[in-house]
């Protein structure tokens, strides 16, 4: 039982910036944990917060949304909405005693390589320590 | 399959139907006769039963195969697992038999595929009607238990629908459990289809029990509700009759429409009458109001029931879930089983048969429905004819 | 701004407020709720002829159907109409009119401070004379009435906010002679002219009220740290919704949940039988059908900031889930990040449709 547990991370990235960054940690040869499961999406904002949810519902140890930095749009204001949404699950979380740890919203350029590796292994270790999502053995969903 | 030739299992437990239907369950997993099981398993707030498909051995140790409610019906269950095809595994279904029936209306629909699906019916007691079981779930198992335990059919504590079925025994499922009338802590193990009968051999079920003697109970059974069916149908008839009986007979609807969405048969996601197409200018409405001085809200519940009655009272399988969800009280179900039992005999069609009758509507003949041609030629002899 | 005191029951006063408006010409119809017989059964009533308001039982304690829909399938309207609605289905029609599905515009409200209602089924089972006997009494003494719904019991919004015309019954005496009317509108002064009555200058005090308002933070508090089990979490929101049968009823009289084809009922969320079968594989066991628990939380991510609390979602519930309390419980705090009350006002934007560039650090990585 010596072997580490790999959690898994449903992360949303937007094409332009965060998906790039996670492809820069990459080609950098930065490590990054496999817990990390990369969707490509056009902009953070296209994530309907429901898939966040259900992401969860269906087991997700942690969920990782990942956009441009305010301002860096390349839809100009898709991820400012994409806070606002990101903020009322985080509520609706808190509000039902779910764990809100276990989803999380980075602003991660395309250039920012390092710091997407950064926000992976935190979030990978963060979630490591809270152990599986009790989600998962659920029955009556 | 001859029906004179019928011969069946022997299963017998303590705890009765419930026992050997458990058991049953148990022993086809165990087997490796199928993979898996739906059946209805109760909710851990232990208020209402869940239907689980499962095949860790611990959770079919905890399912209640005979469940005393029906919160959400079977065949809706088994539409959201195959209504796009299909599986690989098999898996085995106990349900009711109006929730068997309501599956082939919907295969016939397309939106239940039954390859791959053992189907398992049984003796149906009756239900306990859903809203008095959420509000005492101790009181309601407590009379079901004894219900069931009486191995006959219930008649108090059940839901209106339940008390008029005529269905409540053998359909065209796979294997079905008859108990009533058996002796005590006893049930034949009937194979209804070829592939019921190839699964009792799989899992080592002999076949040599006489169930003449069950046959004839059932039928006794069956002439008895008939009579009450057609008494009590008849009786809601007469109350529905003409615009303003039927005007009464909704009027404490508040068109929330979930008689519609628990419905087994209506299956599509997007309902006319909440659709687009029956909106109305704000300004027509007016005009309506204006010309009779007054209107009533919630709107168009005529249109809406009476609507619902031609679109699909043709395979209502009378199961009684749309009374049971209806936060007013209306006996939706009954409205709509008088309905059935005039629009499906017209047809010859018996809804929830799975002997390759199509649809009614899915064939016509040239010469067919005399009432229908009465009508048109009497219209004809009116107009004249345009030739 | 001003006050009209009648000598009437305030049902009365409202009966000859509407004949009045309807016999000038000032409006062109009314909407309202109307007793359809002895035995409870009410409906709202679309009322162009004078001799129909007879019927009309303006604050009859009973939702049969949620006004803001109503509304939304009745304007925009050409003629002008007049509405007696709740406060919380008002503010159920704002936010309705913020997102398009309707307007305000040639519409006159007129609401009440408001009791509460009875749950649904009690009503269309007949009000029972001295349920309702009690039920103004209680209004008098700013009590709360013992057999209103849960929601009502607990909400703080019984004073309208908004209207053009408000009746004053929380905390009035003598209900049976005492009809006091607060003009809040310019247009509602201009089409109440001439109605006749005591006229004065007031405006409304809520200190009228408060007695009540302090009964009904407290109960909202009790009911909020109860209705939902312990600390929460996953088991809490499964014993909650876990008895759902998955109806939707509740979505669909629910007056935020506007859309003609919802998100949850749709194919979106459509699985293979494979699907299926492999999540068997990894869990041993799955509910069917399935995303109960999804489509509740869901639809609290997409409109609890809106929820107006307005407990028609629990009326509906064949499965007797406190699905309002739920619900409302977690709109308090959506709401309350954005600092919103729902249906305040019609300028206020929905939250998710605005931004401010700085804002909510607390939950992202910058
Ligand atoms: S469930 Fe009852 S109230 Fe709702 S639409 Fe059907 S008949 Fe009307
Ligand atoms: S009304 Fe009740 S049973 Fe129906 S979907 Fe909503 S919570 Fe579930
Ligand atoms: S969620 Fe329920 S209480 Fe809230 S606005 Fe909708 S129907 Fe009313
Ligand atoms: S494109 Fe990256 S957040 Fe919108």
């Amino acid at each position: 039982m010596d072997k580490k547990y790999v959690p898994r991370i449903t992360s949303f990235l937007c094409k332009w910036c965060s998906y790039t960054g996670a492809d820069l940690a990459g080609t950098s040869r930065l490590q990054y944990p496999t817990a990390i499961i990369p969707i490509k999406v056009m902009c953070s904002s296209r994530v309907d917060p429901v898939f966040i949810l259900r992401a969860f519902l269906k087991g997700s140890d942690g969920v990782l949304l990942g956009g441009c930095h305010p301002g860096d749009c390349h839809y100009e204001t898709g991820n400012y909405h994409t806070r606002r949404r990101f903020a009322i699950v985080k509520t609706v979380f808190e509000s039902l005693g779910l764990e809100a740890e276990r989803i999380r919203l980075s602003w991660i350029s395309a250039s920012e390589g390092p710091k997407f590796a950064r926000v992976a292994n935190e979030f990978t270790e963060t979630i490591i320590a809270m152990g599986e999502n009790p989600v998962k053995k659920k029955i009556f969903l | 399959m001859n029906d004179t030739e019928r011969s069946a299992a022997r299963m017998r437990s303590p705890e009765g139907i419930r026992g050997s239907l458990h058991d049953f369950l148990k022993i086809a997993v165990d087997k490796g006769a199928v993979d898996s099981v739906l059946a209805p398993v109760k909710v851990p707030a232990e208020n209402s039963y869940a239907w689980i498909l499962m095949n860790d051995p611990a959770v079919i140790e905890s399912a209640s195969p005979v469940a005393p409610v029906m919160p959400v019906q079977g065949a809706k269950a088994l539409k959201s697992l195959t209504r796009k095809g299909k599986g690989e595994s098999r898996i085995l279904a106990v349900m009711r038999p109006c929730e068997i029936r309501a599956g082939i209306e919907l295969m016939k629909l397309n939106q239940v595929h039954f390859d791959n699906i053992v189907l398992v019916s049984y003796d149906c007691p009756g239900a306990v009607p859903f809203q008095d079981y959420v509000k005492d779930p101790g009181f309601s198992e407590e009379s079901f238990g004894k219900m069931i335990a009486s191995g006959r059919p219930g008649e108090e504590n059940i839901k209106p629908a339940c008390g008029i079925c005529t269905e409540f025994s053998i359909v065209d499922s796979d294997i079905h459990f008859g108990y009533f009338g058996v002796d005590e802590g006893s049930a034949f193990v009937i194979p209804v289809s070829e592939q019921g009968a190839e699964l009792l051999d799989a899992i080592g079920l002999d076949r040599d029990a006489k169930i003449a003697d069950w046959e004839s109970e059932i039928s006794s059974i069956r002439d008895k509700r008939t009579k009450k069916r057609t008494e009590t149908l008849s009786a809601a008839g007469e109350r529905i009759k003409g615009l303003d009986g039927l005007i009464n007979a909704f009027r404490k609807c508040i068109g929330c429409h979930n008689c519609m969405s628990v419905c087994p048969i209506c299956y599509c996601r997007q309902c006319y009458f909440d659709s687009e197409v029956s909106k109305k200018d704000p300004d027509f409405i007016f005009e309506i109001a204006e010309k009779r001085g007054a209107m009533a809200f919630p709107r168009d519940k005529v249109m809406f029931h009476a609507g619902r009655m031609t679109h699909m009272s043709l395979s209502c399988v009378s199961c009684g879930f749309c009374t049971d969800a209806c936060p007013t009280g209306i006996p939706v179900a009954e409205i709509f089983s008088y309905m059935a039992d005039i629009t499906q005999p017209t047809f010859e069609y018996i809804a929830g048969k799975n002997n390759g009758e199509p649809l009614p509507l899915r064939k016509f003949e040239k010469k067919e429905l005399p009432l229908v041609h009465e009508i048109v030629k009497s219209a004809e002899g009116e107009e004249g004819s345009d030739e | 701004m001003s006050r009209i005191t009648l000598e009437s029951k305030p049902s009365d006063g409202v009966r000859e407020l509407l004949r009045h408006l309807l016999d000038k010409g000032k409006v062109s119809a009314v909407l309202a709720p109307r007793r359809l017989d002895d035995e409870g059964s009410l409906d709202l009533g679309f009322i162009t002829d004078r001799s129909e308001l007879d019927s009309i039982d303006p604050f009859a304690p009973v939702m049969i159907a949620n006004t803001a829909q109503v509304l939304s399938m009745i304007t925009p309207s050409s003629s002008k109409i007049a509405v007696v609605l709740k406060p919380c289905e008002l503010r159920g029609f704002v936010e309705r009119v913020k997102r398009e599905q309707g307007t305000l515009d040639n519409i006159l409200t007129i609401s009440c401070t408001c009791g509460g209602v009875f749950p649904l089924q009690k009503a269309v089972d007949g009000i029972t004379g001295g349920m309702t006997a009690n039920y103004y009494s209680d209004l008098s003494s700013e009590k709360i009435h013992a057999e209103i719904r849960e929601t009502c019991k607990a909400c703080e919004h019984f004073i309208p906010i908004n209207s053009d015309v408000t009746v004053s019954l929380v905390g009035e005496k003598d209900l049976d002679e005492n009809c006091q009317i607060y003009l809040n509108s310019k247009s509602a002064s201009e089409l109440l002219e001439g109605l006749g009555g005591e006229i004065d200058k007031k405006e409304y005090d809520p200190a009228i009220s408060a007695g009540l308002m302090k009964k009904r933070l407290a109960e909202k508090e009790r009911l909020f740290n109860s209705v939902f089990p312990g600390k929460g979490g996953i088991d809490a929101v499964i014993e909650i919704f876990g008895k759902c049968v998955g109806c939707h009823g509740c979505s669909r009289v629910c007056p935020i949940c506007y859309c003609v084809s919802c998100d949850f009922e749709s194919m979106n969320f459509d699985s293979d039988i494979a699907y299926y079968e492999k999540e068997l594989s990894q869990k041993g066991a799955l509910r069917l059908p399935p995303d109960t628990m999804l489509f509740h939380i869901g639809r609290m991510i997409h409109m609890s900031f809106s929820c107006v609390g307005c407990g028609l979602c629990s009326d509906v519930c064949p499965a007797d889930i406190p699905v309002a309390s739920v619900f409302k419980r977690t709109g308090d705090k959506t709401a309350s990040i954005f600092d919103y009350i729902p249906g305040r006002d019609l300028e206020e934007a929905i939250p998710v449709m605005v931004f401010k560039e700085e804002e909510f650090s607390r939950f992202v990585d910058e």
